[in-house]
This record gives C-alpha cells, structure tokens and sequence, in this order.
C-alpha cells in the first residue's frame, strides 16, 4: 500500500539562498513523484496556499519540504500542512547542508537531488501519529537562595504560583549579602548592597506563595510523567526558629570560636551563631561539626529555643517545574601557589576586600593590613584563574572581576586618597554603560598598568609584584604592601551536584547548559527545567535578577501551556509484558518505572533512544513511528543516486550534532560533497543491520557523530566498536567506520573532520 | 605601511608548521599579556622581551632573525609553562634561531658554542667550553673552587676516578658527526669567524 503513495515535493528558492547554488530544473526533472512546487520562499503564507492547494487538488498523502533545515522550520511547514498528520512531512535540508557548503554547481544540484529522494523514501514509511500534550503540576521548586533564585521565587509567587525555595546554607541571600558595595553603570556610585538586598528578602519572606527552606539540599530526584518527585533533606539548625528571638545570649557563652566564613574566615565566630545581620531566618544556628555540646546555651536562652538533639528530617516534594540557582564559587588559590596567597597575609583576594571595606566585615570597614596599618600601595592582579589555559584554570572570562576591580579601587580611593591603587590587566573589558565608570575610575586617580603579572615575592616587609608593561614593552617591578587578586568566577559545588540529580546538560566548564546557546536562554535540555544566575555563567547581580524573572516567565508559559512531545516514544504491549522490570534497569534517561504492576513510560522524558527494546524478552516494546525503517529507507534513498565513481558518506546525527552541522552552513564553512547527514532521534537506533545494510549498498563510510553529554555516549561508542568488530570479521575494513564526538559550538571542528574522514575513505578507495 | 598584498601572518604560519611547535596554533592565540615576559629570566637581566617576540613574529616581522636578542633565550621553558594561552615562546625561539642559521645569520653567535663541538670530536663527551668558565667563576661562587678539588673530592668519597670514553669511542663519534654532516657545518660557521 505504502508504494501507491502520492508524493509531494515543495522546492523553495529561499530568495536565491538555494536556487543561485541549485538548478532547482535540473532536480525537477530527476524526481518521480506525483507534484512537484517551486517558490520563492515557501515558509510565507503564500507558500502555505501553494502547499495546501496542492495537497487538495492533487489528493498527496505525503508532503516533502525541500528548503533550510528543520531546525528553523519544521513547526511552520507541519502547520502548513495542515489537514494532513503533521508527522506526513519530512524536510530535506537543501540550504544550510547544501548549497551554503557547496559552490559547486552541478556538486550540490545533485546532492540536493540524493537528500530530496532520501526525504521522500522516507516520507513513504511515515504513519499518521498525534504528538502527546502534558499539563504539568503548577508547583515549582526553586533551587538556591541567591539573588537569582530569591526574584524568580518572587516572581512567580506574584502571578500566584506556590514556590519551595529552597537554600542548603543556614540563610538565604547568597553571595549578594557578602558583597559589602555595589555600584550600577548609571549610577557613578557605589551603594550599599545589603540595602538594596533587604527590601527584596523581607517581600519574599512576607508572601504567602513561597516557602523557604534553609539548611536544605535535593538528594534525589525523579521524573514522572511531568511530575518532579524531589527528596529534600533538612539538617537539623539546633535553634527552633519559632521561638529564637535573636537575642545572641547564647553566643555571648559559648566557648568555642571558629573562623567565620561568611567573613571569608578573617574573623572568628561562636559554634552557635547568625550568619549575618539581616539574616533569614532571623534565628541561631548550631555548626555542629565544631560545638562541643557543652549545653551552656541551652542553660543560658530564655526562650527555650536550643534543640541540641534534633535530627535531620526528608522532606518529599512534589513540583511540576524546576529553577537552579545554584550559583558560583571563587577559584582556588591553592592552584597559583605564584602570587604567595596562602604565604602572606595581605595577597587577598577581591571577595576578602569586599569583607574588609564592608560595614558588617572584620574591621568595620576600615582597610588595613594585617598588622593594622593602612596599605600605601594596592597592586590589583586581574584574571587569576580566568582566561587561563593552564591545567586548573579556566578559559572563560569571568566577566566581573574588571567591574569588581574598579568598583573597591574607587572605595579604597575614596576612603584613602593617599593610597595609591594600580590595576594589571590584560584587558579591561567594561562593556556598554559599564565604560563609564571605568572612566570615573580613572578620574579618581587609580592608575592601570597594562600586563599580566607572573608572580609576587615578598621582598623585606613589602611584595614585589613581577610583570611587563606591555605597552612600554618593559620589565617591571612593583613594590606593594597589599595585593588584592581578582579569582574567576566557577560553578558551585551545588551546581555540580543538582546537575548530576537532575540529570540536566552542562557545558565543558561544568556550568548548567541552556538548550539553545542563543535563542533558548534560561531553558535547559531537560523540559520543565530552568536555570538563571551564576549557574548558568558568570555574570553580575543584574544579569542574574533579570535571569530570575526570565526564568520564572518561562516557568509560567510552562505551567500555562503545558508541552507538546513529539511521540516518537517507547509503548509497552501490556498484554505481553511480564513485569520483568529489565526495560527500567536500562533506561539511561530514568523515564520508566513499574508503577501499580504496569510499566510507566514518561512521555516527557523518553527519547526514543530503544535502548530499553534489548532489553525486553517478551517483546513487548515498541517505539511509536517505524523508526526502524525510515533509517533503512532513508540510507536506499541517498544510495539509489549515487552516481558512477562518486564517494558517499553518510553521517548519522541526533538534534544536537545536526545543529552543529547546520551551523557549518551558517557560518559558510564548507565540507566535502560526500557528506550526507540523516537525523535521527538518537544515534543510538542507527544499527548494526543499517551499517551493514548502507556498506552493501554503496556506502564508502559511515561517520556517527554523538553530544558526549548525551546519556548514550558511552553505549552507542561501545556499539559502534562492536560494529567495527563484526564488520572486521564478514571482511569489511573497519576503517571505513568512525565514531566522533560532536559539540553544537565547535562547528568548525565539526567540518575539519568531515574533511578528513573524507580524505581517509578516499584513501581507503584508492587502496582497494 | 602595510600594504593591501602583504599577509604578515605568513610567518607565524611557518613557524606553526615547524615540527618544534608543539602547541598548535598557541602562537596566534597570543594575548599579549606580558605574562611571559614578566618571569623570563633572561628579560630580567638583557633587554631581550619574549612577548616582543611574539607580537613581532604576528607582525610578519622577519628582521627578527638578524635581532641579536633571539640569542638571549636560554630555554629554561618559564614561558612555555606560564603561557595563559597555550603558546611556548621558547618554542618559537628555538625556531627562530634555526631559520637565522639556515639563513646564514647568528652565526657569531654559534661561534661562542665551538668548544661543545670540540669536545665531542676529542673527547666524545660534552663540556663546558672554557670560554664560558671566567662567567660562571664571577656567577657561581664555590664552582671554581669544586672544580679545582673534584678529584680530591671524589678520593674523599671513594668514588673511582671520571670514566673516560675509549679512543674506538672517540673514532666511533668522530665518524658519525662527520658522515652526518656536522664537522662541516662546524667548518663553515668557523669559516665565517676568520
Ligand atoms: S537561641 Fe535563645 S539565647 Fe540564642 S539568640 Fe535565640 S533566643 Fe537568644
Ligand atoms: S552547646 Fe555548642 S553551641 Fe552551645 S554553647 Fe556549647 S559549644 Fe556553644
Ligand atoms: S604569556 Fe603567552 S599570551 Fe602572554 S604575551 Fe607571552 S606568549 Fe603571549
Ligand atoms: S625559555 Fe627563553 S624566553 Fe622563555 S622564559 Fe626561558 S629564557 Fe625566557
């Protein structure tokens, strides 16, 4: 039945984009189908005209759009298609995987033709399948108290939404509380930050919509069907926050003083003690690990609020949405053991600088050294640990730490003219209104010197700090007796960890990834769970508040909407299966659980992977859309043009690695004609019987290219070893196999090894 | 003026192709931060700059071959290792100094490293040429002094006097430095000193 199909093909000139590159004649005359279109530019709603009246006059039952990729605009034509099932619709992606990479002519004329006839061989093994909508529970779960995490609470507790936040530190408020000054680029002025904080923590704690939870963490986490299931667990603070009044009597008698860190251990605090000032819960807390549960607090508060024998509870959560906000940690100093940090007392970094010159720090905020004198001279040293790509450092800019520089030169320069205060830089990056405050900066006489230094040595009671200034292309020494270094900012231990509970993506600096670097910010890869703040990159408080509101804006659309799956998603035949549970166990993607003596799949996390088909025994599972055959179908219909002598590659990439590819078209890189690129769900239902299918029929090499932040990396490159090796043995040279790791940004990197696995397989023909 | 035909990063390219560039495209990813030159030793005590070096090999700058400065590198790999960027001048130097030779400069500058030769083709060993041993008396205290006394020294400590390569040895080398052509590359840069 499925040979008597009516096939349509609509060719799209994209104003030149394709038709200057591609004799769209020449490919009309090639193609077998019942009606061929052209257009200008089809995704314009006269193009939808053309499609939809083609489809009633000529009666298609299959449409194929030959024009940019999918990634654009797939959505638009499965519209424009419309009264037919949009999954009756496959694109062949002619512009960005075809004539943006090939110049030549008769080269990419028929390369389109071999896409276009591998669209429609396709096509013809599509069903009709509805994509799944979910409505997910409206709760979310804000994850990290920070400036981030306290305005998307915020936010979204005013459109009515109930939100757990929730802070594993004893007080919410993050790293702004710390901060001591801030300083806006309109504003040439540095203001009190926990000011600006306070109004934003007392509206948050008052609104009825949020919960917060403090001395908290997400232990586990579980999907199910667009429900979050989360264990949190609560450590015990040994402080009823009910009735703590705040008085501090208890702190007065104890005995134990440790370094307090949120005075960046320059000071010292009690073993029961408020973490600062405006701290929220406005309660004591015990430290545990350092109280000798002597019971002198418990004796000393009246209020009967000391709980020295509580325990740590679970608490379970359910929510429909997710926020990180898992926000930074400052690099280690122990890895540039060259500017002495842990040798001398005053090489601090800016962090400790913002305690010192804070109103609530270790010396009320005066600057002094450590032996109580006021510093005659600051030496600044900039991107310590950033843009550095030595082993432990990081490559990123940290984007800050020229603004935090200059922003404490200025209050030191205010407090104390007579210091003198010289920032080394490589490059003061201040961008946008930010520039002028740099300018003020100079105007109050700070002075930059333009070199990175490469270490600082005590020499008598002062440090020489070693460096070249660049633009007099001359060695330098500078005596300091202060040297303040500016760390980089990197993901938190938090971020880390939430990342690996919730199964969410992150980049190669380990900060959570968005789903699309560009056009997707605050989404993750994973639906339903959002990111924002210093989690996500480095960035400043207003970045990361404006971050916060995206993110619970979207959380709102979210809840609003609800999603649509696409449902090329595992089916349990429940007549056959046996309950064995093996399908679960192998689930990389944790979207199957037994639930009521049923398999449950979830719809919002399956992708389609079929990992969980090996595993089933009974078959009893099956993935929604003849996926199987389509890949088959798809490799006949590039293999049936190959021309006489021609080489052909075919390149089988997921979502990810076909947008990297797609990205070598945007930027106009270019690649060799024989590379043919198939999308596929996942690489992990390219199977053997294809590889071994596409070498019988004409293929020269297979080129599988995988995100290794994809939870399949390790298996399919395990399987794709195994290929090899049963290739080797029916007599096939392995060779002609690859397996590649593939990143959406290094798209370059992408089309260097098309160009050599191309090169190789030539070699590999001429051998032959 | 640069002119709209010149394509200076030529140079760089050629040295990113030598096969003593282990870094890449480390060159081209030079910041001109400084860092380098900041805890060079031999910046700190000539006016050799290495990130000069490498601002001016980005500069198609080729009159660095004949700069007496490239000499002052003494491959103590500081830079290599402290590079924020990947990039290893002393790489880059060491390049730079074997296209001056194969362009026929610096060769004074080879000449001052005769007595290694020598001491390969008499002794089949590698010494320090006795030129150098006025400058290391002045630099290192003692040395002179240890060097004087070694063989009391090595009596004291029961050590077997310095074992000697045999004269076949010596033969042995003296034939492969010849057939592999460096007694004549020594010829010629003796030559160019008169
Ligand atoms: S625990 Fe008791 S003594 Fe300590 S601050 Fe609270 S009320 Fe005061
Ligand atoms: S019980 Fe612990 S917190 Fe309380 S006073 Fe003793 S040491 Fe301090
Ligand atoms: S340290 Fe590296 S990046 Fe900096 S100037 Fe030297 S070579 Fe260039
Ligand atoms: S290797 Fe040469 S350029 Fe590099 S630090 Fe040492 S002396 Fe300076």
């Amino acid at each position: 039945m499925k040979d008597d199909l009516k096939v349509g093909v609509f060719l799209c000139e994209c104003g030149g984009n394709i038709s200057d590159t591609i004799d769209l004649e020449k490919v009309k005359e090639s193609l077998d189908v019942e009606f061929i279109g052209q257009f200008v530019n089809l995704c314009s709603l006269n193009g939808r005209k053309l499609i939809r009246d083609a489809i009633f006059d000529h009666g298609l039952d299959r449409i194929v759009i030959a024009a940019c990729s999918p990634i654009s605009h797939e959505k638009t034509f499965q519209d424009y298609i419309k009264p037919l099932n949009p999954y009756l619709m496959d694109m062949a992606n002619i512009r960005e995987q075809c004539s943006w990479v090939h110049s030549d002519k008769d080269r990419a004329t028929h390369k389109a033709i071999t896409l276009i006839n591998a669209s429609i061989e396709k096509i013809k093994q599509s069903d009709a399948v509805d994509p799944i909508y979910c409505q997910t529970p409206k709760e979310v779960a804000v994850i990290g108290g920070g400036i981030a995490g306290m305005n998307a609470a915020l936010s979204l507790a005013k459109q009515g939404t109930k939100v757990t936040l929730i802070e594993q530190s004893p007080s919410i408020g993050g790293q702004m509380a710390k901060i001591g000054k801030v300083f806006s680029p309109v504003k040439i002025a540095e203001e009190c930050g926990m000011c600006l904080l306070n109004p934003i923590l007392n509206e948050l704690v008052w609104n009825e919509n949020i919960e917060v939870l403090t001395n908290t963490k997400v232990i586990e986490a579980e999907r199910r069907g667009g429900t979050y299931n989360l264990i949190l667990e609560k450590s015990p603070r040994y402080v009823d926050v009910e009735k703590c009044i705040g008085c501090g009597k208890c702190a007065e008698v104890c005995e134990i003083e440790v370094p307090d860190d949120w005075n960046d251990n320059l000071s010292m605090r009690k073993a029961i003690y408020r973490p600062f000032g405006q701290s929220y819960p406005e309660a004591y807390v015990i430290d545990m690990d350092n109280c000798s549960k002597c019971g002198d607090c418990f004796r000393q508060c009246n209020m009967k609020a000391i709980r020295l024998k509580s325990k740590s509870e679970r608490i379970p959560l359910q929510v429909g949405s997710i926020i990180v906000a898992t926000g930074h940690q400052l690099f280690d100093m122990d890895k540039r053991p060259e500017y002495g940090y842990n040798r001398y007392d005053d090489v601090i970094t800016q962090s400790e600088l913002g305690r010192i010159t804070g109103v609530n720090g270790p010396t009320k905020g005066k600057l002094l050294k450590a032996n109580g004198e006021v510093p005659k001279r600051v030496v600044m040293i900039q991107c310590v640990g950033s843009r550095d790509e030595k082993p432990d450092g990081h490559r990123y800019c940290s984007k800050i730490c020229c603004t935090v520089a200059l922003k404490n030169a200025n209050i030191i320069k205010h407090k104390y003219p007579d210091t003198d205060v010289l920032i080394c830089y490589t490059d003061i990056r201040t961008p946008g209104m930010f520039e002028k405050y740099y300018k003020h900066t100079q105007e109050n006489e700070v002075r930059f010197l333009r070199g990175r230094p490469g270490e600082v040595v005590k020499k008598g009671d002062n440090f020489i700090v070693r460096t070249e200034d660049t633009i007099k292309g001359e060695f330098v020494e500078i005596e300091a007796d202060m040297v303040v270094l500016s760390t980089a900012m990197e993901p938190s231990q938090g971020t880390k960890e939430i990342a690996e509970i919730l199964n969410v993506g992150t980049t190669e600096d380990g900060f959570i990834k968005e789903s699309h670097p560009k056009i997707k910010p605050v989404a993750t890869d994973v639906q339903g769970i959002f990111v924002c703040g210093t989690a996500h990159d480095p960035k400043d408080i207003t970045d990361s508040i404006m971050q916060g509101i995206a993110a619970a804006s979207k959380v709102s659309e979210y809840n609003y909407g609800g999603v649509e799956i696409e449902p090329f998603i595992a089916e349990i035949d429940r007549e056959k299966c046996i309950l064995c549970g093996e399908c679960v166990k192998r689930c990389n993607y944790k979207s199957m659980n037994i639930q009521d003596d049923e398999v449950y799949i979830n719809p919002m996390s399956c992708n389609g992977c079929g990992k969980c088909l090996i595993g089933c025994n009974q078959r009893a599972i099956t993935i929604n859309g003849n996926i199987d055959e389509k890949i088959t179908s798809t490799i006949k219909g590039v293999l049936s043009k190959k021309r006489e002598g021609q080489r052909m590659i075919l390149v089988f990439l997921d979502n990810i690695g076909y947008t990297a590819a797609d990205n070598i078209g945007v930027n106009r890189l270019s690649y060799p004609d024989s590379i043919h690129i198939i999308k596929v769900i996942s690489v992990n239902r390219v199977r053997p019987r294809h590889i071994q299918y596409a070498l019988e029929n004409g293929a020269d090499g297979l080129f599988i290219g995988e995100f290794p932040g994809d939870l399949m990396y390790g298996e399919v490159e395990r399987k794709i070893q195994n290929v090899k090796d049963r290739i080797a043995e029916l007599g096939e040279n392995p060779e002609r196999i690859t397996f590649s790791k593939v990143y959406i940004p290094y798209y370059s990197g992408l089309a260097r090894k098309f160009i050599e696995f191309d090169k190789k397989i030539a070699e590999l023909d001429e051998a032959k | 003026m640069q002119k709209i035909t010149d394509s200076p990063i030529d140079f760089a390219e050629h040295i990113i192709e030598d096969v003593k560039n282990s870094k890449e495209e480390g060159v081209l990813k030079c910041v001109q931060c400084g860092m380098c030159t900041s805890t060079c030793p031999a910046a700190q005590h000539s006016d050799y700059n290495p990130r000069d070096i490498i601002e001016r090999v980005l500069d198609g700058d080729i009159s660095i071959l004949e700069d007496d400065s490239i000499w002052n590198c003494f491959y103590c790999y500081t830079c290599h290792s402290v590079c924020p960027v990947g990039n290893s001048v002393c790489e880059v130097n060491q390049i730079l100094k074997q296209f001056a030779i194969e362009n026929e400069m610096g060769y004074d500058k080879l000449y001052e490293y005769m007595g290694f030769a020598d001491s390969y083709f008499t002794a089949a060993i590698g010494a320090i040429p006795e030129i150098f041993f006025k400058d290391i008396k002045r630099d290192v205290p003692g040395w002179w002094e240890f060097r004087l006394h070694l063989d009391e020294i090595r009596d004291e400590l029961d050590l077997d006097p310095p074992l000697m390569p045999s004269k076949e040895v010596i033969d042995e080398v003296s034939k492969i430095l010849t057939i592999t052509g460096f007694k004549d590359k020594i010829e010629k840069i003796r030559a160019t000193q008169g």
